[in-house]
């Protein structure tokens, strides 16, 4: 009868759905996704690991060299400047662009209306720019006697004799100026998601109680906007941490080493010298730092990386 | 059409015993509603009845057959959940046949059932829109179509009107109750409304706290609830609860000191102990009273009149004790007057101190006006 | 006719200032598209914009160049990613979310690990186990990394998307019959359109602009990406920045028009989360 209609001849799709609670081949779900991270992301950090306590130059032979490779690496005095370079460039970029990108993600958000897809798109462009393309350009701009940057810089009274990237004092600064120039866009996006969700009730009633304005902007938006600033924050200090084609190709790390960073110290010990055991020493000491920074972050401030997720940790 | 064998079942979640130890048969064809208050466990019944949910202990037996382990599309039921869940990316014509679609059923037929039961919900000029565009009622027909056309053993409605506004509700009761003559299904419907189960129920399910208080007609839990949860579910507004005391048994008559001041003779099935701490019940509907004194009769002030048209409600407030008295009748008691009140033994119900009943009388037409003489007297 | 209100001036002044930045901020893109239009003898001027204009160098340049071909090879790696992502990006979000599997939300745990580490520690690794398989040069030898890289933030905003969708549909799947997969096909994946529109958007512009891998992985000219040819064009046209910057327009074009075109579809995927009050 009516039995006929629901279980039209599939017995076998019957007895997958009985044992739907308890079906090991549902995991086959979870597996390329497991798959995928144990072969490419598990596999090279437990390399790393291993690698970097032998030394191996290019020969077949590997010496165990213990923390030799470590030692080394500390000792070296490009570390410790690629230490500063990354502090400053994480301590500057971060704040900057969440300074300047909350500040477009407000007045675009709240003051525009038929122009805000414009501005949204408009801003964001350097994102999706190549990061090649946008060196070079920006090579460009720094140039000393063509480039623009000296241009606009004389009407302030600057005369660049080297190319801001060219001078070991500036040069950090310069790749820095680049890196805010591109990914500002990024940190505005994320909060003009934080501003859209933020509900208007409470809004209202901040306004009912006198709240307008700057002072709505501060007391009220601003702490709301929390999560999308512990997100950049985290967000922020691993793409620190994960800088490298700007510096590469802007300086290559130079000059003298004044703008290295990790990416391009690793690169260079690794792909130039073939001194693989100082590489993955550098490698894991960038991990290492990159998941206690993480999961202190986490920790301590319970941040999570999907913009648009409510009260979720990761 | 199938029996629902319900077999000792226990539910926990977790360290809570949400369901412990419950037992119900539905007859093939009954219109079965589950009610109670929320949290009572009625919802958990139902999912655990539709498969959604497994059980600790004890057996799920459909048509005879043992279901217990068994997934929703095998025990033959179909679902209409509280907010429809109807699928927002499809039309309303592929909700309604998304079950065929799933079983592999011929296209052809499924156009064909899907439009039988579309025009049985007069739902035809609404089969390519989408539930986004639809009101709250024709979602809920959706729902209703979406369960009706895979011509289920059994079908079950989760509270599917508690998200209509209340003049929707009305009207929907009557579609459903229209649907339940055409189906001849095995129906259960869980509500929280006891107008709704009043109305559409062949019998009810009283629940509370994962238990069975009473199972039965409507009239039956009107007019004999097991107990002062039943007695106090049934019925709106509800019964009037007043402490007392039996001062006298004998001859099978209980005479009973109200606290509120007055004294009612009840007839009882068997012996009461003289002093025992009762609760007699009866309903704000079956209290006669009068604005005029009359000696001999109770009497009591208005404190407070609540004029609503056709019915007047009268609130008598004496010291811990609360009346709320229906008056359709149209007698203008009004805030202050004293008035004359009986309580007629046929209506009265007599609960023990464990809530439970020990007699209810036989109902007749109750007098409208109070007499000193036949009824309550008193004290 | 009312003259201007404090509100329609502050409107206008914020647009102004808004404008003005915004005019600031495209300098370096209008400045790349201007020396792009300049003859040699120009290109060198330290001006914003110079006349005339020629597209002579963004003739040579693509006549010179397999452009067509690079853009392919971007094309296919990135597009093959992307599909990847998504798939199993989605795929272990509803079974994480939805089928709740024992274990899953320890896996997603230790998957979450890859966005915290630095893509620089890895390459050297991830360049050894590529020459172990063969795959120097090829398209999968980026592509399976890349997906590596980028299931991890997919699963992340699917798993939200997911666990936020209405419980009560995906138990009206399973009373109409619907086994795990067809669950996830049926009524999943419809569900979290938006949030698949936004990661796949984002999947393509990251693995599109992807460099360090790419640098590794490509050397053989014809198997380079996009991203990775600027590079070489610095050295061959160091003294013609004119023809320099025509092949940086070309080459930063698609993606910057691409984006243009889905940007809104893009918001709109960003801010679902915004409107699931």
């Amino acid at each position: 009868m009516h039995v006929d209609t629901l279980h039209a001849g599939r017995p076998a799709a019957i007895a997958l759905r009985r044992s739907r609670a308890f079906n090991p081949t549902l995991y086959a779900f979870a597996l390329p996704a497991t798959l995928l991270f144990v072969v490419f992301i598990a596999y090279p950090i437990v390399w790393v690991a291993g690698q970097s306590v032998y030394t191996k130059s290019n020969a077949a032979e590997a010496i165990f060299a213990g923390l030799g490779n470590y030692r080394s690496v500390l000792t070296d005095p490009t570390f410790w400047i690629v230490v500063r370079n990354m502090a400053l460039w994480g301590v500057i970029t971060i704040p900057v662009q969440m300074l300047v990108g909350g500040l477009l993600a407000y007045f675009i958000e709240r003051h525009t209306n038929a122009l805000r897809g414009f501005f949204r798109t408009m801003f964001f462009l350097p994102v999706v720019t190549s990061v090649s393309v946008v060196s070079l350009v920006w090579v460009q701009i720094y140039a000393p006697y063509y480039g623009i940057a000296q241009e606009y810089l004389k009407h302030v009274g600057i005369v660049m004799t080297n190319s801001a990237i060219g001078d070991p004092k500036t040069a950090i600064y310069a790749l820095i100026v680049v890196n805010i120039w591109q990914w500002t866009g990024f940190s505005m996006l994320m909060y003009i998601a934080g501003i859209a969700n933020l509900p208007s009730e409470v809004l209202d009633a901040a306004r009912i109680d006198g709240a307008r304005g700057w002072r709505l902007a501060v007391h009220v938006i601003v702490p709301m906007l929390a999560p999308a600033t512990k997100s950049l924050l985290l967000l922020g200090v691993i793409g620190t941490l994960q800088t490298f084609p700007i510096v590469h190709l802007m300086t290559g790390g130079g000059p003298n080493r004044a703008s290295e960073v990790f990416g391009t110290f690793i690169f260079k010990q690794s792909f130039v010298l073939g001194d693989t055991g100082s590489g993955a020493a550098l490698s894991v000491i960038v991990l290492v730092v990159a998941l206690v920074l993480s999961l202190v972050q986490i920790a301590l401030l319970g941040a999570r990386l999907s913009p648009a997720a409510k009260g979720r940790a990761s | 059409m199938a029996t629902l064998s319900i077999d000792r079942i226990t539910k926990r979640f977790g360290a809570l015993t949400v369901i412990p130890e419950l037992s119900l048969t539905v007859p093939d064809g009954e219109f079965c509603v589950l009610v109670g208050p929320s949290g009572c466990g009625k919802s958990t019944l139902l999912r655990i009845i539709a498969g959604l949910e497994p059980i600790n202990s004890g057996r799920i037996l459909i048509d005879g057959v043992d279901m217990s382990g068994a997934e929703p599309p095998e025990r033959g039921v179909a679902m209409v959940f509280q907010s429809y869940a109807l699928y927002p990316h499809m039309d309303v014509g592929r909700n309604i046949g998304f079950g065929l679609e799933i079983a592999h059923t011929p296209r052809q037929e499924i156009t064909a059932r899907v439009g039988a039961a579309a025009e049985k919900l007069r739902l035809s000029s609404y089969l390519r829109r989408k539930p986004r565009e639809l009101s709250g009622g024709q979602r809920q027909r959706v729902a209703i179509g979406r369960a009706i056309t895979r011509k289920p053993k059994l079908f079950l409605l989760d509270e599917p009107l508690s998200n209509l506004d209340a003049a929707l509700r009305v009207g929907m009761r009557v579609e459903i109750a229209r649907l339940k003559a055409e189906l001849a299904s095995t129906m259960i419907y869980v509500t929280h409304d006891q107008v709704e189960a009043m109305t559409l129920a062949d019998r009810i399910v009283v629940m509370n706290g994962g238990r069975i208080e009473q199972v039965g007609t409507p009239l039956d839990l009107y007019e004999r609830p097991a107990n002062l949860f039943v007695a106090g579910f049934i019925g709106s507004p509800a019964m009037n609860f007043l402490k007392g005391r039996v001062t006298a048994c004998a001859n099978g008559i209980a005479t009973v000191s109200l606290a509120l001041g007055s004294s009612v003779d009840i007839p009882v099935s068997s012996p009461v102990e003289i002093g025992q701490e009762v609760t007699l019940g009866i309903r704000p509907e079956h209290i006669p009273f009068s604005v005029e004194e009359m000696s001999g009769v109770f009497m009591a002030k208005a404190s407070m009149v609540e004029m609503l048209g056709s019915d007047t409600f009268i609130y008598v407030r004496q010291g811990e004790e609360n009346l709320v008295i229906r008056d359709s009748q149209g007698r203008r008691a009004r805030t202050g007057d004293r008035i004359a009140i009986s309580f007629p033994s046929t209506a009265c119900h007599l609960f023990d101190q464990a809530g439970l009943l020990i007699s209810a009388g036989p109902k007749e037409n109750i007098a409208a006006q109070p007499s000193a003489r036949a009824h309550g007297k008193a004290s | 006719m009312r003259t201007l209100t404090r509100p329609a001036l502050r409107s206008f002044v914020i647009h102004a200032v808004l404008f003005l930045v915004l005019g600031i901020w495209m300098v370096p893109q209008v400045y790349m598209i201007s020396v792009g239009l300049r003859t040699p003898a120009q290109a060198f001027d330290p001006q914003l914009f110079t006349w005339p204009v020629t597209f002579q160098n963004f003739a040579t340049v693509i006549r010179d160049n397999p452009l067509g071909g690079i853009f392919l090879n971007s094309l296919i790696v990135t597009v093959a990613t992307v599909a990847i992502v998504v798939a199993v990006a989605s795929l272990f979000a509803f079974a994480c979310a939805i089928l709740k599997l024992k274990g899953t939300m320890f896996l997603y745990a230790t998957l979450l690990t890859t966005l915290m580490v630095p893509l620089a520690s890895l390459v050297l690794p991830l360049a050894i186990l590529l020459k172990n398989f063969g795959w120097v040069n090829t398209y999968i030898g980026l592509i399976l990394p890349y997906s590596a890289l980028g299931v991890p933030f997919g699963m992340v905003i699917l798993k939200a998307f997911m666990e936020d969708a209405p419980k009560e549909l995906f138990e009206a799947a399973r009373v109409d019959g619907c086994n795990a997969w067809q669950t996830y096909w049926h009524v999943a994946l419809p569900l979290v359109r938006p949030a698949l529109v936004f990661v796949t958007i984002w999947q393509f512009i990251v693995t599109w602009n992807e460099f360090f891998l790419a640098l590794i992985v490509l050397t053989k000219s014809e198997m380079k990406t996009l991203t990775i040819v600027p590079m070489q064009y610095s050295g061959l046209y160091m003294a013609n920045p004119g023809a320099l910057f025509a092949v940086l327009t070309i080459i930063a074009i698609p993606l910057i028009l691409l984006y243009v075109l889905v940007q809104r579809a893009f918001a709109r995927g960003l801010l679902a989360g915004a409107v699931k009050g």
